[in-house]
């Protein structure tokens, strides 16, 4: 390397990192600052409002052991990782091949149609299916009276035992066409002459889909997987709390709604925070684990 | 010339920016003392408090009222609060979802309003004191702590109790019953009717009904033992004979209760009592307007009764819901503060408040009504009836100890059979044993 090839490095270092700056600050104080802030507070007992903050160390977390209504809702949240993570990642692998393998004729309207309720704000979705469920006159309720199949009716936001998989129904709704455009978008880019080869060695089109689609998008799905992890959290907490309110008493609480009411409603805002620590942990352990057990080999085409 | 513009655009956002920081600090020009009121925006509008602080205004050219009224005040006040900025006079009652009120209560960070109980009202003669109805203040709603100290002032009150229609009541042949038994016999004929006895919009609407049933049960002494986490209350024979009439009517429940009984569909609940689904349900005298637009039975009326007697003759108590208004022990203004809250129990301040059915518990008032709210207000006329105030006293914070939630919620768990009678009482003993600690 020259000199002057040098210098010019060290001219472009200082540029660099004068346009990096601004992002770096704001970063530091709008991500790093609240985050580190978030432990601290889990160690102390303080209301939110008043100057006195008292250091209670590791009590917070000890005492969320004994909380019923926490153990229940950590239940829940991973009942609906599990439950929206499999059924979504299911329907939207399969929907995606029928879409881009099979030549469907208004295949863009069905696109559009799936993928219509992932721009809706979850309230508007709340409001929906708040209808779709309504006990009397619901859609659901409506069209199995309809069909004579009254036994099946159910109180879908009023029954304890069904009331989660309510949410993660309008879960599921949400965002598997968003889902289902990822992964057509990546199996759209697998090239035809594979399939083609395939077909002329007699291979069907499920063996198709094992054989060739399934491990080519592998890096795709891994991604998506750290996706549902974020959703199943964040998600399930604006719906939940748009919709249920957690109720009825506390059957659809999530990790986040009750960390809002610990934090808010009931003054525990050291003890909330704690709660964030929990999620904060979780999400990055499940993310971990998902991600090293379905680590493989990348096969390219 | 082009990158001129550009560089003149971002000069001007710059500064924009700049000012749009530095705004918030309204500094002191020309002697003014600006007042910072901060209100709730409930079911009675805003236009009422802008005409009260222009008519205070008037009076007092020195002073410059700001107001910052929001229907959900807490989002837009609290940040600010706790970057120390605090405004001088808040009207917001407690028991809202983000209990700000009750916070600063359990913080403490409330200006003692005691000495302005003596304070004359600006303009008339009396006192503060001697114009409200007795028995407003001096409960754990105006002294959360129980002792001798007013923190909030009672602004407006109303009754809560049981709505029903009274038109079918009237068509039906039905009586408002009077005590219990009476409740219990008119759901078993509504039944063979088809009709259900009780519904509830959401669970925390229970709050009226299980106040007023403590305290008909074992007396006043006995619901301030409750409300103050008095050790074993929840064991104790009363405390049982609540939940066994509580568990008893909720078998009555309408079977939509619980599937409506959340944020999305509560008024459907609502709903139940204006098309004639369900007898009686829960509810303050904000009904009347919450729901004046939504379709309803031919010959429809509102009726409120208090709870029913646990025996015949006994006495009765209807819960009183009260809005507060407070200042912050932090705010700027104190002593100008206090002289617009004195003004607003004056007598031209509480006819503008009236005119929006905002009631104050100001004595005599409730002869000046008209229409639905002078029926409601009667309540109070009948002499084995009391008005009853308060909720459950403020302590430190507990972490996962919602005693609301436990008594209320429970309901909804209740009536699906989720849950015992037993577990609830046992459920509820332990939280108030662990708030009774934390209060102590």
């Amino acid at each position: 390397m020259t000199a002057a090839a040098k210098r010019r490095k060290r001219g472009n270092g200082g540029f660099v990192l004068a346009c990096l700056a601004p992002a770096l600050v704001l970063f530091a104080v709008f991500m790093i600052v609240p985050t580190v802030n978030v432990f601290r507070m889990s160690l102390y007992t303080w209301s939110g409002f008043s100057p006195d903050m008292r250091f209670v160390g590791l009590d917070n977390f000890r005492r969320l052991l004994d909380d019923d209504q926490f153990v229940r809702a950590f239940q829940n949240t991973v009942a609906l990782l599990v439950v929206v993570t499999v059924v979504t990642m299911g329907m939207g692998l399969f929907l995606a091949a029928i879409m881009t393998r099979q030549k469907l004729s208004g295949r863009n309207l069905y696109r559009f149609v799936l993928y219509v309720p992932n721009v809706l704000s979850v309230v508007v979705i709340a409001a929906i299916f708040s209808a779709v469920y309504d006990q009397e006159n619901g859609l659901l309720n409506g069209a199995l009276r309809v069909l004579s199949l009254d036994g099946l009716q159910q109180v879908w936001l009023g029954d304890q035992r069904i009331v989660l998989y309510s949410v993660a129904i309008a879960m599921v709704w949400q965002s598997l066409g968003y889902y289902m455009v990822l992964y057509m978008s990546s199996m759209s880019s697998i090239p035809e002459e594979l399939y083609e080869a395939s077909s002329l060695d007699g291979a069907s089109a499920g063996k198709q889909f094992f054989s060739i689609t399934l491990p080519l998008i592998w890096q795709h799905l891994r991604t998506t997987l750290t996706f549902f992890v974020m959703s199943a959290v964040n998600l399930s907490f604006v719906l939940v709390r748009a919709m249920t309110g957690g109720g009825p008493d506390g059957a659809s609480e999530v990790l986040l709604s009750y960390m809002y009411k610990q934090a808010y409603t009931n003054s525990s805002y050291g003890y909330g925070m704690a709660i964030g620590v929990v999620i904060f942990a979780f999400s990055f352990l499940v993310s971990l684990l998902v991600s090293r057990a379905t680590k493989r080999e990348p096969l390219q085409f | 010339m082009r990158r001129r513009l550009v560089l003149v655009g971002a000069a001007v956002t710059a500064l924009g920016l700049v000012a749009g920081c530095s705004g918030g600090g309204g500094g002191p020009d020309s002697g003014k003392t600006t007042l910072k009121v901060a209100a709730l925006e409930g079911g009675y509008g805003r236009d009422m408090y802008t005409q009260v602080i222009d008519a205070y205004k008037a009076k007092n050219p020195g002073v410059d009222v700001q107001l910052q009224i929001s229907k959900s005040i807490e989002d837009e006040i609290s940040p600010n609060m706790k970057a120390g900025k605090f405004p001088d006079v808040v009207v917001l009652g407690q028991g809202r979802k983000a209990a700000l009120t009750e916070t600063l209560v359990k913080d403490k960070a409330l200006e003692n309003l005691t000495p302005l109980l003596s304070t004359k009202v600006p303009g008339e003669e009396k006192t503060v004191g001697d114009k409200l109805t007795e028995g407003i203040v001096g409960n754990l709603n105006t002294n959360p702590y129980g002792g001798g100290d007013t923190y909030l002032m009672p602004m407006y009150y109303s009754p809560t109790g049981l709505f029903y229609n009274k038109g079918l009541f009237a068509s039906k042949g039905f009586k408002v019953p009077a005590t219990w038994d009476e409740m219990f016999a008119l759901g078993e004929q509504a039944k063979a009717q088809g009709l259900p006895l009780f519904t509830y919009p959401t669970a925390g609407y229970l709050d009226s009904y299980f106040f007023a049933l403590l305290a008909d049960v074992g007396g006043e002494q006995f619901y301030t033992d409750v409300m103050t986490y008095k050790q074993g209350v929840w064991q104790t024979p009363q405390a049982k004979q609540v939940l066994d009439i509580t568990t008893k009517l909720l078998g009555y429940a309408a079977p939509t209760t619980v599937g409506y009984a959340n944020e999305q569909d509560f008024t459907k609940n609502q709903q139940s009592i204006l098309e004639n689904k369900a007898l009686f349900m829960p509810n303050g005298t904000w009904i009347v307007g919450e729901m004046k637009d939504a379709p309803r039975a031919a010959g429809f009326q509102w009726g409120l009764t208090p709870l029913p007697a646990v025996t015949a003759g006994g006495k009765r108590y209807i819960t009183t819901s009260v809005e507060s208004v407070w200042i912050p022990s932090s705010a700027g203004h104190k002593d100008a503060a206090k002289d617009f809250i004195a003004y607003l129990y004056s007598d031209e301040a509480a006819a503008i408040f009236a005119k929006s059915n905002a009631i104050q518990p100001i004595a005599g008032i409730a002869a000046k009504l008209t229409g639905e709210n002078a029926d409601f207000y009667k309540v109070y006329e009948d002499p084995a009836v009391s008005a009853l105030v308060g909720g459950f006293a403020s302590t430190a914070p507990v972490e996962g100890v919602d005693i609301k939630g436990t008594l209320f919620d429970t309901a909804n768990s209740v009536i699906s059979g989720d849950k015992t009678e037993a577990q609830w009482q046992t459920a509820l003993d332990e939280a108030s044993e662990k708030l009774r600690q934390a209060g102590n």
